[in-house]
């Protein structure tokens, strides 16, 4: 079984020819049934490119959310035949693959793995039935996963200018890779911080008589400004404006309006899997009783958690596990949480699981699987009910099925970050000292 | 006020001349059974100012009333709309009007259900296909309306008190009270308001009642008609035949016979269709429409005529189409709910909206079906998959949205230089109409429902289950949200300090592990 992964060839070819073969029968159902293969979002970003190629906005078609830069991507479907149709899946599938070459050559480089180890925790990944399924359906999460994890192998590998170009693009494509920003800026140089921390306070020890405690916090402050910050933060933000100056003076308002402030103006009333979604379509329709508000507080744990504290305590100790635990915070306490949100955590897990408690305990680890997957099918069953059947499951049934998995996910948040947090920020340093 | 009574009779129905009496001062009718048209032409100085005000403000306003009841519709009284109160409205060119006195006339006229803040806010725009036919109005508003009680209040109260008439007034007006649909046309072309009640059938025991000659002689005027469908000759055309009489004038009723192109066409009575909504129908209920194989005949359009299909769906807010999903090309998707395509689609078509955010009364839906090879005996069944949106929450968790049947109709293409116009019974402007070219043919199906069932679909709609005490209360879902959130953010902080307190003894603990 070992060899398997010996041969890179033979785990990729198998990855490509299971995304061959998902586009060739979604293309054959599609052909064939009245029941579609294809995502719904696969049919407004390829409207939108058609929108494109003829010389208009994205913008034109409804519920088109996203970066006009997708609908460049994709006009080559506004052509005619089946081949151009699929172009976008092929380029979201091959997205995938990409993503997983990258994640088995990261965790090579700058974890030290063995490559057949590094290609066996890829596979994680690369051979996940849910994510090349959710890709050739149409779905763009594909792009937005090797963008991610291009920007933690630039930043493993002190690529600053291109970590931060990336990050800048991925916060262009969909908000939430911002918080990245935060643990990648504290991993960066922990090194050389470290080091100046530890003289600053044997200095400041050593002259505690005189010293003044100004000069401690201004010394960090200065040593924590380091040039690759600067660099990463310049990279970044000139990024992400110059592109939204460019769409915005090609698009105008509208794409303001549907890639940003759609999502700072929107109500999530309908339901989804998190666990604001009874509370926000109570807030919607007007009929809260006690008018506190709460739900406009929503981003405050969720930020907390996700921007502060988890890179505060864990991003030094290894970034790919703090970006895992900090998406996993973000999905779980968003306002609104569909099952496209889960693969931006499990882009993470081949970095992770190596070394997490969840494959030392295999009981543990089984848990937390099976936890995670009842929650949710718990929470799908009520969804059917209401959805096909009509039955009035608001509450209590979706309510608690929705807190339910919400509780399940903190729990499985607590162990990733206990796991991460026992990490030493040796490892991805003395991988890296190797390397260079 | 010009009035005209056109009493239309079967030809097997049994006819005895004295059941019309027409004498020089009255019109008397004898438990005659015949379906009747009622229609009054008031001159603008003959109604309420403040209704005036706001006809002067318009440039077309068409009322479409249909009762909820089914009923038979014979030509030339053949088109139909959906039940309920529908309004198509053009306003005047350069007139300032604020908005919102059309809607509050509404209100006054129809009651206060008619949910309607102003055109702008509540009416939809609907597709102009053909910018010819100069008859499409520029707004359209949908309400269900059940009775017809609100205006006769009305009519009996703003309108009897000041005619010439009272008595007569008031006993038209109660009269529509058991109409089988209305419609009200005015238009600043003409200066005149016209309200058209008829009836698909008599009350029990016949048409009884003395039609008086007109008070004001000169200006008033009341003409009567008992006609009769007959065979026309060309297939475009309605030949009537019967007496015809005007009150006062003559002494008597003087036979007639003539022809007309005809823009609605009747067909036979097995020419049916039915409405339901299959359960369970959840939060996306599919229409079926079911028509039996009479319904699927061509209908007796000129040969060289092209025909199609059609059903036009009127949709209140609370349901509405994937305009994206019906719009598709995919013959697999049209053929396995018997689409052919979307035509027209018209108003609230948000897919994500919820109903408390959507200001305008829903949307408008025209799609041609697919028609099987006509010698096929089976019945033919259309799907129109729709959606339902977000409702308010409800103390039982259901809260019922009301979907009116549809109308369904042939439209075949008439010869050019055909002039509907001079159907002395021509009605136009029903919202789908405007939506063909001004040469098509209507060919209407009859909606048959269950018998006693009206012709309104009613869906439960699953909503939030909201009490005032209780288990499910507001307060009860906000608190236990916040409880949980709370809790689950205090332990998920409560790990990381776990991490940062025993950061030393991590770093030594992983360094023995390794």
């Amino acid at each position: 079984m070992a060899s398997v992964f010996h041969r890179p060839s033979l785990i990729y070819g198998a990855a490509i020819a299971l995304r061959l073969t998902l586009l060739i029968y979604g293309a054959w159902q599609d052909a064939h049934s009245a029941v579609k293969y294809t995502d719904i979002d696969y049919l407004v970003f390829t409207d939108a490119a058609r929108y494109v190629a003829r010389g208009a906005s994205p913008y034109a078609r409804d519920t088109y959310r996203y970066t006009p830069l997708l609908a460049w991507l994709l006009v080559p479907t506004a052509a005619p035949g089946p081949f151009f149709f699929a172009f976008g899946k092929i380029l979201f599938a091959l997205s995938d693959v990409i993503a997983g070459w990258l994640i088995s050559r990261s965790l090579v480089s700058s974890y030290g793995m063995e490559p057949a180890r590094a290609l066996r925790y890829a596979s994680v990944w690369l051979l996940n039935p849910m994510v090349a399924n959710i890709s050739t359906r149409g779905s763009s999460e594909g792009l937005l996963c090797v963008l991610v994890v291009a920007l933690l192998c630039a930043a493993l590998s002190r690529r600053v200018v291109l970590a931060g170009v990336l990050l800048g693009l991925a916060v262009h494509l969909k908000i939430y890779p911002f918080v990245y920003a935060a643990s990648i800026v504290w991993w960066l140089d922990r090194e050389r911080e470290l080091s100046a921390t530890t003289t600053t306070t044997t200095t400041s020890t050593s002259t505690s008589g005189s010293g003044n405690k100004d000069d401690g916090v201004g010394a960090k402050i200065i040593s924590f400004i380091t040039p690759a910050r600067i660099c990463l933060g310049l990279a970044a933000l000139t990024t992400f404006t110059a592109l939204n100056i460019t769409m915005y003076l090609l698009y105008g308002e509208p794409f303001l309006q549907h890639t940003y402030l759609h999502h700072l103006s929107r109500i999530d009333h309908r339901h989804n899997f998190s666990p604001y979604s009874s509370l926000l379509y109570l807030v919607a329709s007007g009929d809260v009783q006690t008018g506190w508000r709460f739900e406009s507080l929503a981003f405050v744990p969720q930020l907390v958690l996700s921007v502060v504290v988890i890179p505060l305590v864990l991003g030094k100790r290894c970034l790919a596990g703090t970006m895992m635990a900090q998406t996993f915070a973000f999905v779980t306490f968003n306002k609104v949480c569909t099952s496209q949100y889960f693969l931006w955590y499990l882009i993470f897990l081949p970095f992770y699981l190596p070394r997490s408690s969840l494959l030392r305990q295999p009981r543990r680890g089984i848990t937390v699987a099976v936890l995670w997957v009842v929650a949710q099918a718990l929470w799908l069953q009520q969804g059917y009910n209401l959805e096909f059947l009509g039955q009035s499951s608001f509450v209590p049934g979706l309510f608690l099925a929705s807190l339910g998995f919400f509780a399940v996910n903190c729990w499985i948040l607590g162990i990733i970050v206990t796991d991460v947090g026992c990490l030493s920020g040796q490892t991805e340093r003395r991988v890296k000292g190797r390397v260079e | 006020m010009r009035r005209r009574i056109t009493l239309l009779q079967h030809a097997s129905t049994p006819y005895d001349p004295s059941q019309v009496h027409l004498s020089t001062d009255a019109l008397s009718l004898r438990t005659l059974d015949a379906a009747r048209e009622d229609r009054t032409t008031f001159a603008l100085d003959e109604i309420p100012s403040e209704l005036r005000k706001v006809l002067q403000s318009c440039y077309q306003l068409n009322v479409r009333w249909a009762s909820e009841r089914p009923a038979e519709a014979p030509a030339p009284f053949a088109s139909r709309v959906s039940s309920g109160l529908h309004v198509l409205f053009t306003p005047g060119e350069g007139v300032e009007g604020d908005g919102a006195s059309l809607c509050q006339t509404l209100k006054q006229v129809f009651g206060d259900e008619v949910d309607c803040v102003s055109p702008e806010a509540s009416f939809v725009t609907p597709p102009i296909l053909s910018t010819r036919f100069a008859a499409s109005a520029s707004a359209q508003f949908y309400t269900r309306l059940p009775s017809l009680d609100s205006l006769v209040a009305y009519i009996e109260r703003g309108v009897c008190s000041s005619s010439s008439d009272p008595d007569n007034c008031r006993q038209q007006a109660e009269a529509l009270r058991s109409a089988d649909s209305l419609d009200i046309n005015y238009d600043s072309i003409s200066h005149a308001l016209t309200v058209s009640g008829f009836w698909a059938s008599a009350p029990e025991g016949g048409w009884t009642e003395e039609i008086a000659k007109p008070v004001r002689e000169g200006t008033d005027r009341i003409e009567v008609g008992l006609l009769g469908a007959e065979p026309a000759r060309e297939p475009e055309e309605i030949k009537m035949g019967g007496l015809l009489g005007v009150v006062g004038n003559d002494d008597q009723l003087k036979p007639t016979l003539f022809s007309f192109p005809a823009r609605h066409h009747g067909l036979p009575d097995e020419a049916i269709y039915s409405v339901s909504f299959p359960p369970p129908t959840g939060l996306h209920p599919t229409m079926a429409i079911t028509l039996p194989q009479a319904s699927l005949q061509r209908p007796p359009a000129p040969p060289d005529a092209t025909c199609a299909l059609h059903t036009y769906l009127t949709l209140p807010s609370t349901i509405f189409g994937d305009k994206y999903q019906l719009s598709t090309t995919d013959p697999l998707f049209l053929s396995s709910h018997n689409l052919a395509a979307l035509r027209a689609v018209a108003g609230e078509t948000d897919l994500e909206a919820p109903d408390w955010s959507v200001s305008r009364w829903g949307s408008t839906w025209l799609l041609e079906l697919a028609t099987p090879d006509p010698t096929t005996a089976e019945e033919w069944n259309v799907t129109v998959p729709l959606h339902l949106r977000y409702l308010q929450p409800s103390a039982t968790g259901i809260r019922s949205a009301a979907v009116p049947w549809p109308v369904v109709f042939w439209a075949c293409t008439a010869e050019d230089g055909t002039k509907m116009g001079v159907n002395p019974f021509d009605r136009a402007n029903l919202g789908w109409d405007g939506l063909f070219g001004p040469r098509t043919m209507f060919y209407q199906l009859h909606p048959a429902p269950q018998p006693g069932a009206p012709l309104v679909e009613e869906l439960a709609v699953p909503v939030l289950r909201l009490e005032n005490e209780g288990l499910f209360q507001g307060k009860v879902i906000e608190l236990a949200t916040v409880a949980v959130i709370s809790l689950g953010f205090v332990w998920v902080l409560w790990k990381l300090g776990m991490v940062a307190r025993g950061s030393g003894g991590g770093r030594k603990k992983s360094g023995k592990t390794e």
